[in-house]
């Protein structure tokens, strides 16, 4: 059974999921930079919350929740509300069009960004594929 | 508003034209405001060039009130591109500064016998000789002008050689290379024997309610100022979408016939801003700062960097890959007063010809107009421009240069405007905005490739269709099109991503307003609808909704490779959602009457 979105098991199971999937280590063979997620308390998450994802050539290889005033940089910072990410991961929100329309808020290099569109679609598309029950669903 | 300035070039007489209070509000400013005041001169029988067709330079209500990217203008009037309506909007500061001196626009009719310029100086109008302009570039003009005038710098708006040439492709340029590049007025306005228009102002900008206006507007450009878009904008310019484009394959190539090209990464934004961005340009008071500022090898200068038209019509479009080579290029038209989306697309043309054998370089004067050759261009380019050697078949643009040899389909351009650099098979809405934009194939009226890709905003209704999906996005892209025509009307920038309600708060805040979203779509569609009526009446009907061979052939390979846009259901869908009439392609008259256009309906749709 999936693990509950936000948790360390769902993160363990991306990690997991992203190092078996054939096409995204293709698509992210070159991509090189780990990635910080906040996510704003909105719906059923009450408190801000911060998690870590380290990929590098089409690999993740490493994830972590992390605590308020853990100083862990990362060459992005993704920002959503908790609403915005579940849609994202549901499926009900396109990632592009978040980021279009002011729902995600992206911090970065943007040349690396812009040259790694399909990278970015990849990984959310992993996420989405290991995404079952999230916080505030019975 | 302010009145508009009206100068009748051919007696010197000056006036001054004020707007009726509705049809500010109707029309709201800018391209739709314009077509309401030039519906009447834009007759079947004008000829764009004769001195009675009018050239009318109007703002909007909300130009140069440093809202979110409000530094823009328009310049409107008849085509000699396509001979239908004709709008191009431009940025820098020229708009501004004429709104200072008191007037909202300037009406152009008449025509002098000798070169000249008008100088606008805080409401002093002069017609002063230009003999000595005439041949100098578009950035000549500007510092020979403000050396002959005393007192405070004037902003210089004005044409090159090519617009003394009567191009079709000829633009106006003022400032560091903002350009009104597409249906060809800088033509319009040589054809006056005006060389340039200097504007020196010192008045304020008027807005209707500053206490609610003011705090609207810092929020918005703080808003913006954050906003991914923008971030992307300011840091790789408008070139910053080309790597996913060319994924997509929505970036042409080799005159749209090619899904892919060896090293056309170098010509993306993020590549740019490696190599030889050394900082940004901005209109007016915006905080996008879209603009790139270069520095070549081997060059102590700095210049004007390449936007995304320019790298795609002067190296994709040609098989070139050279940054380096577009931006000297895309200088060389700016200064030669030429469109770099038509000059490109029709030399395209000429090397698809040459590649398939129906030119050799016997007909090209010598030149091997072989994909890549970058030689060629530099040489064609001053020949197009005056009209000269071989450059003198191409100066009338494609469709003129394929009728030349028998095959006016081999055109990529919809009713004689050059199709800009989005490919309608890696995103098929953008077919639609070639096909029903009232100057032929342009990508502003609706530059709907940013919709495919993520900009679907839901308060205006917009749905995120997949990007080759095809009847069921029609409606989508009409409702986009009235959006943009609320832009083009502010005169605001496509490229400022502002929530649609900000938007919308704003407008109410500078006219005094208090309408809601669909009142403000609804103002669009009004705009659009007109627009559509005038080229009904200059001839235009559903036969002109069209697309040229090339882009309903499928690309051998790239993102899109295979793809065929079903044409003919999305436009059938769209005529629909318009409420627009199949049989003859005007809006129906149950339509106009709906939109407050009763007496547009009386003109075209006649008591038998
Ligand atoms: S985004 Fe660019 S083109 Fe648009 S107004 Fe700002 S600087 Fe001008």
């Amino acid at each position: 059974m999936p693990s509950i979105f936000p948790s360390e098991e769902w993160l363990l199971e991306l990690k997991d999921y992203i190092n078996q999937d054939e096409k995204y280590a293709h698509i992210a063979r070159n991509w090189e930079g780990d990635v910080m997620f906040h996510i704003e308390p909105t719906g059923a998450l009450i408190e801000p919350l911060c998690f870590y994802v380290d990929l590098w050539h089409g690999e993740c290889r490493g994830v972590k929740m992390v605590p308020t005033g853990d100083l862990t940089e990362a060459a992005f910072d993704l920002t959503a509300s908790y609403d915005n990410i579940v849609k994202v991961l549901k499926g009900q929100l396109d990632p592009m069009q978040a980021m279009l329309t002011r729902k995600l808020q992206v911090k970065g290099s943007m040349p690396y960004m812009m040259r790694n569109v399909p990278t970015v679609l990849e990984f959310v598309r992993c996420a989405q594929d290991i995404t079952g029950q999230v916080l505030g669903e019975n | 508003m302010q009145p508009i300035l009206t100068v009748d070039l051919t007696t010197g007489a000056t006036g001054t034209l004020e707007i009726p209070a509705e049809w500010a509000r109707d029309y709201l400013g800018g391209a739709s405001l314009a077509a309401r005041i030039l519906y009447d001169a834009l007759t079947p029988e004008l000829d764009p060039f004769a001195p009675q067709a009018p050239l009318l330079f109007l703002n909007g209500p909300l130009s140069g009130t440093s809202g979110p990217t409000t530094g823009r203008f328009v310049i409107c009037g008849k085509s000699p591109a396509t001979g239908l309506w004709a709008e191009s909007n431009i940025g820098g500061f020229w708009g501004v500064e004429l709104r200072k001196t008191g007037y909202d626009g300037l009406l152009l009719t008449g025509a002098a016998t000798d070169p000249v310029y008008l100088f606008i100086d805080a409401g002093q109008v002069q017609l002063r000789p230009a003999v000595h302009l005439w041949g100098q570039d578009t950035y000549e003009i500007q510092t020979a002008i403000n050396a002959e005038i005393e007192g405070a710098t004037a902003r210089v708006l004005g044409i090159g050689i090519a617009g003394e040439n009567r191009l079709p492709a000829a633009l106006l340029l003022s400032d560091h290379g903002r350009v009104a590049g597409r249906t060809g007025l800088g033509a319009v306005l040589g054809s006056k024997q005006v060389k340039a228009l200097a504007v020196r102002g010192a008045g304020a900008i008027p807005v209707a309610d500053t206490t609610r206006y003011n705090p609207l507007r810092s929020a918005a450009n703080r808003a913006l100022h954050q906003d991914n878009l923008t971030a992307s904008l300011r840091d790789l310019g408008s070139a910053g979408g080309a790597d996913y484009f060319d994924y997509l394959g929505e970036m042409p190539k080799k005159n749209f016939t090619a899904g892919t090209l060896a090293g056309v990464d170098n010509l993306s934004g993020a590549s740019i801003a490696e190599t030889i961005l050394t900082g940004v340009s901005a209109c007016h008071a915006c905080v996008v700062a879209c603009g790139r500022v270069v520095q070549l090898p081997g060059e102590k200068e700095k210049r004007k960097g390449p936007e995304y038209e320019t790298l795609m019509g002067l190296g994709a479009n040609l098989g070139i890959t050279d940054a380096v080579f577009v931006t000297r290029m895309g200088d060389l038209c700016d200064r030669l007063g030429m469109d770099t989306i038509s000059v490109g697309n029709t030399l395209g043309l000429a090397f698809d010809f040459y590649a398939r054998g129906r030119l050799t370089a016997a007909d090209t004067g010598g030149l091997a107009l072989e994909w890549g050759n970058a030689a060629a261009v530099e040489t064609l380019l001053p020949q197009i421009a005056r009209r000269q050697g071989f450059g003198a078949q191409l100066a009338e643009g494609a469709r003129a240069f394929a009728r030349r040899y028998g095959d006016e389909d081999a055109a990529v351009q919809v009713n004689g405007l050059e199709a800009a650099y989005h490919d309608p098979r890696g995103a098929s809405g953008i077919a639609l905005s070639y096909a029903t934009s009232p100057r032929g194939a342009c990508h502003n009226q609706s530059d709907y490739f940013i919709v495919e890709i993520g900009q679907a905003e839901e308060d205006l209704g917009l749905q995120f269709f997949g990007r080759q999906a095809g009847a069921e996005k029609s409606a989508n892209v009409a409702i986009h099109q009235d959006w943009r025509t609320v832009f083009n009307s502010l005169v605001i920038c496509v490229f400022g991503n502002v929530p649609p309600q900000t938007v919308v708060d704003l407008i109410n805040a500078a006219c005094g307003l208090e309408w809601d979203i669909p009142e403000m779509l609804r103002a669009g569609e009004r705009g659009w609808n007109l627009k559509r009526a005038i080229n009904n009446r200059l001839g235009l009907t559903r036969a002109n909704d069209r697309l040229p061979r090339a882009l309903l052939e499928p690309l051998p390979d790239g993102g899109s490779a295979g793809y065929v846009i079903p044409f003919d259901a999305m436009l059938r869908a769209y005529y629909e959602a318009r409420g627009w009439d199949w049989a003859t392609g005007k809006p129906g008259r149950d339509k106009l009457e709906a939109l407050g256009l009763g007496w547009v309906a009386e003109d075209l749709w006649p008591a038998t």
